[in-house]
């Protein structure tokens, strides 16, 4: 599903964001990358979303050769893969609802499956009663709860979630990483990118750990090492 | 893009020309006058081309004959000056027309008249009104009637160079139409910036959903549009609104425009409305293009993939 042949991404001067990284996870995997702030997780995340590109190496997910994809592809790829990140980013001004169907809007959804898929969305996550209020009216756990629902209407094949429990107290946190479960037992692959040793110990999945941009440690049933 | 997308890139623009209402109103204004400055220019390009044609059409040679000299000898010399390729017209004046002439011109001279009236008979001679095709002509025909067989017919001409008059409306029209074309570029520069940094704010607002639309896999086509059709909004609105207030202007300048150059025949708004198309057209064209390369400046900066 995805692959990372010696992988390098550096910043200029020299700044080394991830050193010779090479990295399998196959389809369904739940994954936790792992590792202190500023060693090269969020790097990862981005590698893989392509909005950061390889210096050296090749990125390939599902057979597709993403280290020099093409600016108009990134749409594309992008479909495939639901992004969750800290700050929650939805639209203030914008419903639940809204902020869930405007993933759909811009990618030229039609209204009739925007009606059919934003609600599913909203059903895996437990908002569907809560799809008229605003952000600002429900919790920072919900709030991300929307999130995932967004990244969930393109039915993607892979989710990366970017410290997603990084602003939510320990019963959030919870909530979101149960519902990253439930979604990862329907068939998506999760990458979860994490320095939270809570969530990392008790999921009892896979857990790579990044130090200094280079993978120390690549556990099946792992723990938080460092 | 699908018909959906390309009617919610459409949606997305109006929603942003809303939401940030006043600086619409600052960027439609500022093309305003950009547009209202061209339309001066061409205004006063128009009434000097007028002014000039008004000028040249009153100028003309009248040749005085001597009172003995018969009317078949002041034909000859008609048809012989028609048959010259610079002169257009030639009309022909008769004694008794001259007289009549001279005294309407003159009736309010009283010494004129008395000393007229003295005389007892018709002093004039025939006389022949010459039109030139053009006024560099002048000169040419003049000469041509210091020709031995013609001036000893002749009793005196009357010319008067038109020429330094004419180069006077010339450098008043041409200054004017340089001030014109100054002001318009200038505005045309103002234009340009606004635009970009109009955009440029516009980007600044809907940086998060910008940030949103590209996480979610929007296409670069689909987050750049509306802010295409914004900038065509813009030009579309500047032009109705010069035409909003270019015709009531028109209406209103146009009798004292007649009245000042002593004809009907000086008709702005037939102008504009005989050149609609073309004038309004190519004013559209060439402010929608101004602001859609501006629009693509700013977006290629503030928007990088």
């Amino acid at each position: 599903m995805i692959r990372f042949k010696n992988v390098t991404k550096t910043y200029p001067p020299d700044v080394v964001g991830l050193k010779s990284v090479n990295l399998h996870i196959k389809p369904g995997e739940f994954v936790s990358i792992v590792g202190q702030s500023g060693t090269g997780k969020t790097t990862l995340a981005k590698l893989l979303i392509a909005e950061e590109r390889p210096t050296k190496g090749q990125i390939v997910i599902g057979g597709w050769d993403i280290s020099s994809i093409r600016p108009s592809e990134i749409p594309l790829l992008r479909r495939q893969i639901g992004v969750v990140f800290q700050d929650f980013k939805l639209l203030p001004k914008k419903t639940v609802y809204e902020n869930v169907a405007f993933a759909l809007e811009v990618c030229g959804a039609s209204g009739k499956k925007i009606k059919n898929i934003v609600p599913q969305a909203l059903k895996i996550v437990g908002l569907q009663d809560k799809a008229d209020r605003y952000p600002r009216q429900i919790s920072g756990g919900e709030q991300q709860r929307v999130v995932i629902a967004r990244a969930l209407v393109h039915r993607p094949k892979i989710i990366v979630a970017d410290e997603p429990t990084g602003n939510l107290d320990s019963l959030n946190t919870r909530e979101i990483i149960d519902l990253l479960k439930k979604i990862n037992e329907f068939g998506t692959t999760v990458v979860l990118v994490t320095h939270n040793r809570e969530v990392v110990n008790e999921l009892h999945r896979r857990v790579i750990t990044i130090d200094r941009g280079m993978i120390v440690s690549d556990q099946e049933e792992g723990k938080y090492v460092i | 893009m699908s018909l959906v997308s390309n009617l919610r890139v459409v949606k997305f623009a109006f929603q942003d020309f809303f939401r940030n209402f006043w600086l619409s109103v600052a960027t439609v204004s500022v093309l305003l006058l950009t547009l209202v400055s061209v339309n001066m220019l061409l205004a006063v390009n128009f009434l000097g081309q007028r002014a000039l044609d008004a000028v040249k059409s009153k100028i003309d040679v009248s040749v005085h004959f001597k009172p003995e000299v018969e009317e078949s000898r002041v034909q000859t010399v008609k048809i012989t000056l028609l048959s010259l390729p610079e002169v257009r017209d030639v009309e022909y004046e008769s004694p008794a027309q001259t007289l009549e002439n001279f005294s309407e011109i003159n009736k309010e001279d009283e010494l004129v008249m008395k000393s007229l009236g003295e005389v007892g008979t018709n002093p004039f001679g025939s006389t022949l009104v010459i039109k030139a095709r053009d006024i560099e002509n002048y000169p040419k025909i003049l000469s041509a009637l210091e020709a031995p067989g013609f001036s000893d017919l002749i009793e005196d001409k009357n010319f008067e160079d038109p020429r330094l008059m004419i180069g006077r409306i010339e450098s008043i029209a041409s200054k004017i139409q340089w001030f014109g074309l100054g002001a318009s570029l200038i505005f045309g520069l103002i234009t340009l910036l606004i635009v970009f940094n109009t955009i440029r704010v516009s980007i600044y607002t809907h940086r998060d959903e910008i940030r949103i639309m590209r996480l979610v896999g929007a296409s670069n086509g689909f987050i750049r549009g509306p802010f295409y059709v914004e900038s065509l909004l813009w030009a579309f609105l500047s032009l109705g609104l010069t035409m909003a207030m270019l015709y009531p202007a028109i209406n209103f300048l146009q009798p004292f425009i007649q009245r000042f150059f002593g004809t009907d025949n000086v008709d702005l708004i037939g102008f504009y409305n005989a050149n609609f198309i073309r004038v309004f057209g190519l004013q559209f064209l060439v402010v929608a293009l101004m602001s859609l390369f501006t629009t693509k400046m700013a977006t290629g900066r503030y928007l990088r993939d």
